[in-house]
């Protein structure tokens, strides 16, 4: 099995169109199960891939599967009393589909180009006001335009200046380790909580928290469960071993 | 039309940094010299050719193109890569896949709803219909009478300006369904360019799965 890079595929039908041509099959008679599972199989990896192109593959698969079921089914019959070809439609599509495909391709050349190409410009516009005559006030202004104006003006009146305001941190690191070993000066355990009760601002608490943990890691304290599971005990080392 | 005015026109043009279009040099005439002068659209591109023959005579960079159904001066196609070498405008990147695919049918069966435009390519357009309108390439052309009214989508100036084609007539007609059917090399080339890039990836996967061993050892 060949493997493909998803994203070279512009859609379903550009991946149905490759499967065609590689495996020469006559776009008239499309081998409808065999196509359905390949196609199942990538829309699989796609779907790991890649969350928000997998939904149009999703919709031509079950495309694909209802085919499927009405290929086993006894053909309808069209007015002309003809038998209706359950795939005729989606061949349609993909022939519609190859058609704007190709057109693309002139236009990348076009593009190409009209890339060599620099026009004249790069200076202001300085034109003379034409007279004031209605038709030519509203010339080349659709509704459109100037709701798009419109639009402008009203988030430019109600848009502020965004404001910022950073505060300093009132505490560090290195204060509150000395606040922790201070209480340590005439205890070997102590609550978490017993420490922090009485702080007023969140952040000291947090950065006591942080200084503790820097605290264990310089192996000068050491922690264990406390039998209320709300707090925990801190214990006193002496170079990693317990005093 | 009097000889002079072969200047006259080419002043105008010169002189704009858009597509100038006939009717604009004819007002401009009239306005000065009186409505009495006689000059048709065809004098004009008549006088433009002239111009140009000159331009093409004595080497000159530049040339009169016709775009956008006006005429605006540009340098020749040779000169593309000094210029391109200061400039910042060309050295945008190009329009994606998605988006010329999007904008040829826009183009071939204006003006077109969203949702025309996406049963026709199998995918959502939501996202590439935004950025042509925001690089002003097509743009609102109104609402369809059918239900729920939808938007309209046309092709706009700068988008034959951007192609660098005077009408949307200019643009080749799409070809016949049977006509693709008796292609030989029905996507042969996308065929190509993808076994490349499955041998880059082969290639890529190799080293990497080396690279592992390596780390192993």
């Amino acid at each position: 099995m060949y493997r493909i890079r998803l994203d070279q595929f512009e859609g379903p039908l550009d991946l149905l169109l490759f499967f065609i041509k590689r495996d020469e099959i006559n776009i008239y008679d499309i081998p409808i199960s065999r196509i359905t599972k390949e196609f199942l199989e990538y829309v699989n990896l796609i779907k790991v891939l890649d969350l928000e192109i997998a939904g149009d593959f999703i919709l031509m698969a079950s495309t694909l599967m209802h085919i499927k079921v009405r290929m086993l089914l006894p053909r309808e019959i069209d007015e002309k009393g003809e038998e209706i070809d359950p795939r005729a439609e989606l061949v349609q599509r993909l022939l519609e589909y190859k058609r704007y495909k190709e057109m693309s391709e002139e236009l990348s050349f076009f593009e190409s180009e009209t890339r060599k190409l620099f026009w004249r410009g790069n200076f202001e516009h300085d034109e003379k006001e034409a007279p004031p005559e209605y038709e030519v006030l509203l010339k080349n202004v659709s509704v459109y335009d100037l709701a798009k104006v419109f639009k402008n003006i009203l988030m430019k009146a109600t848009k502020k200046e965004p404001v910022h305001e950073i505060k300093k941190m009132p505490v560090t690191i290195d204060e509150q380790i000395e606040y922790i070993m201070a209480k340590f000066e005439s205890f070997n355990e102590l609550h978490f909580l017993s420490i922090v009760t009485g702080m007023r601002e969140k952040i000291r608490i947090v950065v006591t928290f942080i200084a503790l943990l820097e605290l264990v890691k310089m192996g000068r304290l050491g922690l264990r469960e406390s039998s209320n599971f709300n707090d925990f005990v801190m214990y006193k080392l002496n170079n990693g071993t317990t005093v | 039309m009097e000889q002079l005015y072969n200047s006259v026109i080419e002043a105008l043009i010169f002189a704009s940094d858009e597509p100038l279009k006939p009717a604009e040099i004819i007002r401009a005439i009239h306005g000065i010299d009186g409505e009495d002068v006689e000059i048709t659209p065809g004098d004009i591109d008549a006088a433009v050719e002239l111009l140009n023959e000159r331009y093409s005579l004595e080497s000159h960079a530049f040339t009169i193109m016709r775009v956008a159904e006006g005429y605006l001066y540009s340098t020749r196609q040779q000169f593309a890569k000094y210029l391109g070498f200061l400039s910042s405008e060309k050295s945008k990147r190009r329009l994606s896949q998605a988006a010329l695919e999007t904008l040829a049918i826009v183009a071939y069966k204006q003006p077109i709803t969203k949702p025309e435009v996406e049963s026709l390519r199998g995918v959502n357009s939501d996202y590439t219909i935004n950025t042509l309108l925001e690089k002003n390439l097509i743009a609102i052309a109104g609402r369809s009478e059918t239900i729920g009214r939808p938007i309209l989508y046309s092709t706009t100036e700068e988008f034959l300006r951007y192609f660098g084609l005077n009408k949307i007539s200019d643009l080749p007609k799409p070809r016949e369904i049977e006509e693709i059917m008796q292609d030989e090399d029905f996507l042969e080339q996308k065929r190509k360019l993808l076994m490349n890039a499955v041998e880059e990836n082969l290639e890529k996967s190799m080293e990497s799965s080396g690279e592992d061993a390596g780390t192993t050892e």
